[in-house]
């Protein structure tokens, strides 16, 4: 009896994975992976909107010749590299011709080798480390900037537009936000800015008091914190005013999202962020603006860069004319046009190039304050 | 020393907090002796409807000319919701399994935890939310030590909630009631004490107290999150069973030594460690004294 | 079926109105100061007919409404379960090693990979098995041997090129060794303490792994690990060996299947061995075994070894296969779910971890398609799935009367 019950459910646990996943239809589907659950399920969903928003305008404006319309499957990776795995064999299974992600690089570095055995294009919007691009992967290309670019324009921020002198920088321990920190130490100490402590707090602390006493005490011109995601920026930050923090505080391109002004609140005014320059004056920014935020409310970090990724991958398709990769890379490489985010144009590597500017908070918007080559805009 | 002192309130703060959580675990375990793993999302529950009832109060206008009625509405509406939720998860997840194997509770109090996170994070969105910040503004400094107005409200409250907890368990007949179910279902039903009843006010209690904990962090952290629960979930959890669990005294001190060692390990040593710390401090106590600073010694329990 | 419902109609309602009362402050109260109900009662609506449908269904399967459909389906069961109980117990492995061995031909790169990670599963379920189904100790930091196995892997292929098949035992032998650190000073505990002992060194084994930059990269991971090789003969000039690298997946699944084979035949004679009987005398009552002149001490300790073995093993094999690890792979989370496998397919039970394993990794694969909604239904599916079968899916026999039982 118990035999039969077993032999008869793992059978059908057998059956079940390859049932799903076939789909019918003349649809050009192309594949997202971000994390929708877990502690990063709000930039995971910045960046699915984001890729929904790029397939909205481009069937508004006609789709793809030979396609009935596109189909976007978003995958959950939980910033997980197991679970990116899983899901980035999904996409290939339901043939995607191409993925907009990961969101982390710990997802994105596994999932990319998967893609790449079976020749999928894979543009992240949001990865930066390094060794994203810097592995020789053929179908690998990244919107956003990189933590080696980052760190070193954040460290001329320090010295040319602040001038620090001493600096305390603390991070959170992820492969973004560390990576990102040692760039900033290294940087800065090139440049004759002592680096007085660099601390750690553990990812999903809440209670930052401990850190921010010892960085009291130690009273350096400038606290820099570089954490993955906005949401435990924006409470170092409240704690850091209430605990009466005298230093400056320099951040990173994570906190450019409008929720963390919402969170922080005053706390969050004159804070620096270093993010890759966006001018959102342009008829793009606006174009994109309009229909993102009726539908998905403010506009954060990732999205735009999401969109970016999606409009790439479309736009390769279309010009192509066809799903083979190869050609497809070879459309993405001869692309040269205005983005949301940024002008884009891509690298041998598969990057994009950065540029890297800072940002200040006032009146709870990030306002261009710095770039590396103009000094002080305005 | 003004580095010490400011370090030593931190830790009073956040040990306090987890001393809240901690008892609600050790209540549970206590009668029923489940490991509560569901514990951790009420407190993260009471977050977030106090957060609503706090929003909707400022939306009504009414924060800024009575701000202390405000609170103490939002604080008692917050823990009956929880109190309120707690007895129905115990309805559902616990009371069918409670004669059969612990393991079986513990995974129904795993899958109560999974559902209710993912639950906030659909109704709530993934997005933090932000407490009303007019509150408790400010602080006194003495040199270069700090003590916010927010401190000084959560110590004192927690406080409070402590004393009247004890008086509850130690002073009142229903107290007298929830211990001896603690000691013997058996016999105490045989007094005509219903054991159910008791159960659910357990559950109730503790989700109250993880509640208010709940708005306290809101309150002082400036902001809550769906996925709040579960870390200090698991460090209350560790809090419980440093202190003995199932006692109520023990909790109380449990939380307040992580808490304190959190603290100083992140001060004096290296924040990276602090957690390492905390558990270190936990398994060594445990092996010297194998139930916790004041459990009394159980004979045999088994999973 | 009047009368049943009648029965349950009280409770169901208290029930619902329940979750009304729980659904409205966090649907219907705004931060503008005005209240709504409509969002509420939709979503209140939708679970109410949801759970109603289910209700009577249940209903009507239990006073026998839905004979007509239920009556010829178990006739059916019990005409293929008397065949089945006529065909030997070997018949069934056959058929069952037969089918996966050859599902990587019949299935697309998906499915495999989901059943690869069953695979590793089912290895890490049974290793669990022995120290929680067998020996009686509830461990919550399992994972820090399959962490300590996969890093292990990663460290010794990436500094000196060692091959998979020396390290498997290499990284079963360290994880052994990581069993017995952790498990000497935990002997003295009991029962929860335990629980937060393992769970403590779990996290410990977590952080360390994360923060100890020279040796582990920290939180980057370590990177271009090497897939298990094989040698394969070629004769072009003459004949030599070549290194073969077992990248694709449907070798890797080969791979898995050999290893959680291995351990599936392993446990089995640990089980029913002098050692197994041991370890379930400890489990039903430590304090007697002592006294019938059973080591408690050792067996535990060898429990847990043997539990921290098979764990490692398995890390070796998911390191191998990622060619990549991190620390996020080694959360508490993932205990937990290795625990629900080893007590949700009924502890103690081959075939309950080997189907336990299976339900949930398949089933937040079956989930996907929900995105957000996934790990809801997760949780729900967890609770439901123990109220309904709290020993397990298939549990196991047991040896004589439990005291529990006794108690009643």
């Amino acid at each position: 009896m118990r035999k039969k019950l077993f032999i008869t459910l793992v059978f059908g646990l057998m059956v079940v994975p390859f049932i799903m996943g076939t789909a019918t239809a003349k649809t050009l589907k192309i594949g997202s992976m971000s994390p929708l659950t877990g502690p990063y399920a709000s930039d995971g969903t910045d960046i699915k909107n984001g890729v929904l928003t790029a397939i909205q305008v481009f069937e508004e404006a006609g789709g793809i010749p030979g396609y009935d319309k596109i189909e976007l499957f978003p995958q959950d990776t939980a910033c997980d590299p197991k679970q990116a795995v899983a899901a980035a064999n999904k996409l290939i299974n339901l043939e995607v011709v191409g993925v907009v992600g990961a969101y982390c690089s710990s997802s994105t570095i596994p999932s990319s080798e998967t893609l790449d055995e079976e020749d999928i294009p894979m543009l992240t919007p949001a990865s930066t480390n390094e060794k994203v691009t810097d592995r020789g992967l053929k179908y690998m290309f990244r919107l956003c900037g990189r933590d080696d670019d980052q760190a070193p324009a954040a460290a001329k921020f320090l010295k040319d537009s602040l001038n620090a002198k001493t600096v305390f920088i603390v991070d959170d321990k992820t492969t973004y936000s560390q990576g990102l920190a040692d760039g900033v130490s290294k940087a800065c100490k090139a440049l004759g800015i002592e680096v007085v402590e660099h601390d750690h707090v553990n990812q999903g602390d809440k209670d930052f008091s401990a850190v921010l006493t010892k960085a009291k005490h130690a009273n350096a011109d400038i606290f820099y914190m570089s954490l993955q995601g906005y949401s435990p920026g924006a409470l170092m930050a409240l704690q850091a005013k209430r605990q009466g923090l005298k230093s400056q505080i320099v951040s990173q391109d994570a906190m450019f999202q409008p929720k963390f002004m919402e969170v922080a609140k005053e706390a969050a005014e004159g804070i620096y962020i270093t993010y890759g320059f966006t001018d959102t004056t342009t008829p793009e920014y606006k174009a994109f603006e309009n229909i993102y935020v009726p539908k998905y409310g403010s506009i954060a970090a990732y999205a735009t860069y999401a969109y970016d990724a999606a409009t790439v991958l479309l736009k390769a398709i279309k010009a192509a004319g066809a799903t083979d990769p190869a050609k497809i890379k070879a459309e993405i490489m001869k692309m040269d046009f205005d983005g949301v985010a940024k002008r884009i144009k891509f690298r041998a590597n598969g990057d994009s190039g950065s540029s890297y500017i800072a940002f200040k908070i006032e009146n709870s918007k990030f306002v261009p304050y710095w770039s590396p080559e103009q000094g002080l805009l305005k | 020393m003004e580095y010490f002192i400011q370090q030593l309130i931190n830790g009073i703060t956040l040990g306090g907090l987890y001393a809240l959580i901690a008892l609600g675990y050790t209540m549970v375990y206590g009668v029923i002796q489940l490991i509560n793993f569901a514990h951790g999302e009420f407190f993260a529950a009471g977050g977030y409807v106090g957060v609503i009832l706090l929003s909707f109060f400022t939306g009504l206008g009414y924060m800024e000319t009575h701000p202390i009625l405000c609170l103490s509405a939002a604080f008692v509406l917050t823990m009956g919701y929880c109190a309120f939720l707690a007895v129905g998860v115990e309805k559902v997840a616990y009371k069918p399994l409670r004669r059969q194997s612990r393991l079986a509770a513990l995974l129904s109090a795993l899958g109560v935890s999974i559902f209710l996170s993912n639950g906030l994070m659909l109704t709530q969105g993934v997005y933090d939310k932000a407490y009303p910040s007019e509150l408790f503004q400010g602080g006194i400094e003495f040199g270069m030590v700090t003590i916010s107005y927010l401190q000084m409200m959560i110590v004192g409250m927690t406080i409070f909630l402590l004393f009247g907890l004890n008086i509850l368990v130690f002073k009142t007949k229903i107290g007298m009631a929830m211990r001896a179910t603690a000691q013997d279902k058996v016999m105490s039903s045989l007094v005509s004490i219903s054991s159910n009843r008791i159960i659910s006010l357990t559950f109730a209690i503790g989700a109250g107290l993880a509640a208010a904990a709940g708005i306290m962090v809101g309150l002082y952290y400036g902001s809550v999150r769906y996925d709040m629960g579960f870390l200090p979930g698991i460090k209350a959890f560790a809090a419980a069973v440093l202190g003995g669990i199932g006692n109520i005294t023990g909790a109380m001190l449990g939380g307040l030594i992580i808490g304190m060692v959190e603290i100083f390990g992140a001060g004096y040593i290296s924040g990276q460690y602090k957690d390492v710390f905390a558990f270190i401090i936990l398994i060594s106590v445990l092996y010297f004294k194998p139930t916790g600073i004041m459990g009394e010694n159980i004979d045999d329990t088994r999973v | 079926m009047i009368q049943e419902f009648k029965k349950v109609w009280k409770p169901y309602t208290i029930g619902l109105l329940w979750l009304l009362g729980l659904l409205w402050p966090l649907l219907g109260i705004h931060p503008d100061g005005t209240l709504s109900f409509d969002k509420t009662f939709t979503v209140w609506l939708y679970i109410t007919v949801g759970t109603f449908i289910c209700l009577l269904l249940y209903l009507m399967n239990k006073s026998g409404s839905l004979d007509a459909v239920s009556r010829p389906l178990a006739g059916m069961r019990e005409t293929v379960g008397q065949a089945s109980s006529k065909v030997p117990n070997w018949v069934w492995i056959i058929i069952l090693l037969a089918v996966a061995f050859s599902y990587p031909f019949f299935t697309g790169r998906y499915a495999q990979d989901v059943a690869t990670n069953v695979l590793i599963y089912i290895c890490l379920g049974l290793g669990l098995n022995v120290v929680v189904g067998l020996a009686g100790m509830l461990d919550l930091g399992y994972i820090a041997f399959y962490g300590v196995g996969a890093y292990t892997y990663a460290l010794l292929n990436i500094h000196f090129g060692m091959s998979f098949w020396i390290c498997l035992p290499i990284s079963a032998t360290l994880a052994l060794i990581a069993g017995c650190i952790i498990g000497y000073p935990t002997l003295r505990m009991r029962g929860d303490y335990l629980a937060i002992v393992t769970l403590g060194f779990g996290e410990i084994v977590r952080i360390i792994l994360n923060n100890w930059m020279s040796l582990t990269n920290g939180p980057n991971g370590i990177l271009g690990v090497k897939p298990p090789s094989i040698y394969i003969p070629s004769f072009e000039n003459g004949f030599s060996l070549e290194l073969f690298y077992l990248k694709k997946l449907h070798y890797l699944y080969y791979v898995a299947l050999v290893l959680a084979i291995i351990t599936i035949i392993a446990v089995r004679h640990l089980n029913f061995s002098r050692i197994g009987r041991a370890w379930e005398s400890i489990r039903e009552d430590e304090t007697a075994a002592e006294l019938m002149g059973v080591n408690t001490f050792k067996l535990k300790l060898l429990a847990y070894a043997m539990g921290a073995l098979f764990a490692g093993m398995a890390g070796a094999f998911f390191c191998a296969r990622m060619r990549f690890v991190s620390p996020e792979s080694f959360t508490f989370l993932e205990s937990a779910m290795v625990l629900s496998m080893v007590v949700l397919g009924g502890m103690g039970s081959i075939p309950g971890i080997i189907l336990g394993a299976a339900a949930l990794i398949v089933l937040p694969e079956v989930f996907r398609e929900f995105e957000a909604y996934r790990m809801l239904a997760f949780g729900m599916a967890m609770v439901v799935m123990m109220l309904f079968r709290p020993a397990g899916l298939i549990p196991a026999k047991r040896m004589g009367t439990r005291g529990e039982e006794k108690e009643g």
